[in-house]
């Protein structure tokens, strides 16, 4: 589905991806860990399409278009969805409004009639429950006055509203207690499925004690420097991101 | 330097106010002793030129006296339409009438400041006096519509709006229609009465070379309430003068104003608040929203007297320029003299919150649809507060 190739990217010069190769298959959940300054963000934002972040070289494929030629419109609407590290609090517009507006220009770009007001109102019931997101907060301003953890479950309902190919968690456990984390993981586990993929970029081991990776990257200086199984995150947590620099 | 003050003057014709002879000299001195259109050296007028206007050829509007009657809606209808005006039948409690009816006495608390009321002052063609007796709560909203036409017309007008003790009403004003080359002066003077309470939404989008001046005077007496809303959208010159006058205590004005400019707009916000009283508040927002090479100003203050002690005045404006070659001039200004206040003003510009475009597109929303959102929700506190359905509507249309 994805496919990453010796990736290079920079933000003002300065060069923070340094030579990436990353392939995820559908029905896969990747995690990518690494220390602080290590890249994650920003390869999050790369593949959202981020204009403050430039590509050197090298190469996204996503199902076998590339990636890189898309605007971030058109990446969204052929499913890439990041989930953000700090949510953007947007006064004056609705969460409800802005979903239907989103989900329906994704719907036209796939040749689909728009969403009745109807089925739209069933979904958003059905989806936010999911995420035990207040039917009241979906219908409030676009996360203004939302809690840490109320933000991040709207990222997930959000993303259970438009149901992507390849979801993209940027830290999305960042500043989420115990209670907030299982209800985030098991929204993302309860939409996983044969057609997706999903790639959760985490600081701590933590989280992936509710999402079950397939396999385990650890970004380190812009590369990854080290791929496993689920076990490989619990021997980081235990030895650190000191011993990954040991081995470089 | 184009013409001067009495030339132009000399373009329109003598009011058809009777407006009291003291009044009419005062204005007649003004204009002779400002000669000249004011030059952008004078404070009022730093940021808009007034070359143009000055340079303007007119011919004025001659309206007829008595209205034709319109039908009944859900709205009670007064409507200028070149050289007609039609009004609804009154209803109970409710009197309208033609502004050159009124005696000379209706005008006795009239003041002129400025060259935009010395020229209404001489050369008003009329206008409508609304009169809401005591206690008189109006179901239907007062609906005044202004549709400008035609090429080189003046438009002088003065309306009248008084609104008795504890009477309570809805107001609803459009500015629209095509004019090129033209000139409109619309002044209104509202006096609320004790107790009293006016809501009035003001939608301004006339199209064309069209040289709007918009004068609101406010009088509030004891414990009245006034809410403006006013709206410019996409005109090419509108300058907005709003002063209120909080005469007595207990009194609440709200001043909202949302303006979006393109192209060469040019679009000039000024209000003044006067607390001459203690125990009164006053809540100003204006946003404005600038693209192309559109020019903007808000220039808004508040004066609180020495006696008016317990004044909480609240002023605010933001704007957001689309373009570099947008710009705004905005000066939020406070002169307190009393010690016991609460005011706070401030005023920011800036660009759109590339965070939040970026955010909107990467949920798959077109980048003109992303902006054009995220101007709606720059608006939404303004636009929210407008209760008239015809200006929602129109804005919605406006703004989607």
């Amino acid at each position: 589905m994805l496919k990453i190739t010796d990736l290079h990217a920079s933000i003002n010069g300065t060069e923070i991806l340094k030579g990436l190769s990353l392939e995820i298959k559908a029905g896969e959940i990747h995690a990518i860990m690494g220390p602080n300054g290590a890249g994650k963000s920003t390869l999050a934002s790369v593949l959202a399409g981020k204009e403050d972040y430039e590509v050197t070289s090298g190469a996204i494929t996503f199902e076998d278009q590339d990636l890189l030629e898309m605007s971030i419109e058109e990446r969204a609407r052929e499913g890439v969805f990041l989930a953000f590290q700090y949510p953007v609090e947007i006064p004056g517009v609705s969460n409800v409004n802005f979903l239907k507006t989103a989900i329906n220009e994704i719907r036209e770009h796939k040749g689909l009639p728009a969403l009745s007001a109807k089925d739209f109102l069933r979904l958003v019931k059905e989806k936010s429950a999911l995420v035990d997101l207040d039917a009241s907060l979906a219908s409030r301003a676009v996360n203004e006055g939302f809690s840490g953890g109320e933000k991040k479950r709207n990222e997930i309902f959000q993303m259970a509203m438009l149901e992507p190919k390849l979801a993209v968690l940027d830290e999305t456990d960042s500043g989420l207690d115990i209670d907030a984390l299982r209800i985030v993981a098991s929204g993302v586990n309860t939409l996983k499925s044969k057609e997706n993929a999903t790639l959760v970029i985490t600081h701590y081991q933590r989280l992936l004690d509710h999402i079950i990776p397939d396999f385990v990257h650890v970004l380190y200086d812009g590369k990854i420097v080290k791929t496993g199984g689920k076990e490989l995150a619990l021997e980081l947590e235990e030895k650190g991101y000191d011993w990954i620099k040991s081995v470089e | 330097m184009s013409g001067t003050l009495i030339d132009f003057c000399k373009q329109l014709e003598p009011t058809a106010l009777k407006l009291p002879a003291a009044l009419l000299q005062a204005a007649r001195d003004g204009v002779e002793f400002q000669h000249h259109f004011p030059t952008t050296r004078e404070e009022p007028w730093k940021y808009t030129r007034l070359g143009r206007v000055a340079a303007l050829k007119l011919t004025p509007v001659n309206i007829n006296q008595s209205a034709e009657r319109l039908p009944a809606s859900d709205t009670i209808d007064i409507i200028f339409e070149h050289e007609t005006w039609h009004c609804a039948e009154p209803t109970a409690g409710l009197h309208i009438d033609f502004s050159g009816d009124l005696d000379a006495s209706a005008w006795n608390a009239c003041t002129l400041q400025g060259h935009v009321q010395h020229i209404n002052a001489l050369s008003a063609q009329g206008g409508v006096a609304i009169r809401v007796d005591a206690n008189t709560t109006l179901i239907k909203p007062i609906r005044i519509i202004h549709r400008l036409q035609g090429e080189h017309t003046g438009l002088i007008l003065h309306h009248q709006l008084v609104l008795g003790n504890h009477a309570s009403a809805q107001v609803e004003v459009f500015f629209e229609g095509t004019s090129e080359d033209s000139y409109a002066n619309v002044l209104f003077d509202f006096f609320i009465g004790a107790g009293a309470n006016l809501h009035a939404d003001m939608l301004q989008q006339t199209k064309g070379t069209h040289y709007g001046f918009h004068t609101q005077r406010i009088y509030q007496q004891k414990d009245s309430t006034f809410a403006l809303q006013t709206l410019t959208a996409n005109t090419h010159f509108t300058r907005n003068e709003v002063e209120v006058f909080s005469q007595e205590e207990g009194t609440h004005t709200q001043l909202y104003g949302a303006f979006i400019g393109r192209e060469n707009n040019h679009i000039d916000n000024h209000t003044y608040v006067h607390h001459k009283a203690p125990n009164c508040t006053s809540d100003e927002n204006y946003k404005g929203v600038l693209a192309d090479k559109a020019t903007g100003v808000f220039n808004g203050k508040v004066k609180v007297y020495q006696d008016a002690q317990k004044i909480n005045a609240y002023q605010s404006n933001k704007n957001i320029l689309l373009s570099d070659s947008a710009s705004i001039n905005a000066k939020p200004e406070l002169e307190i003299y009393a010690d016991d206040v609460k005011c706070s003003h401030g005023s920011t510009t800036g660009q759109l919150d590339q965070h939040a475009l970026f955010f909107l597109r990467a949920r798959g929303i077109s980048e003109t649809k992303a902006t054009d959102m995220l101007i709606k929700g720059f608006m939404a506190e303004i636009v929210g507060a407008v209760k008239s359905i015809h200006i929602q509507e129109a804005l919605h249309a406006l703004l989607d």
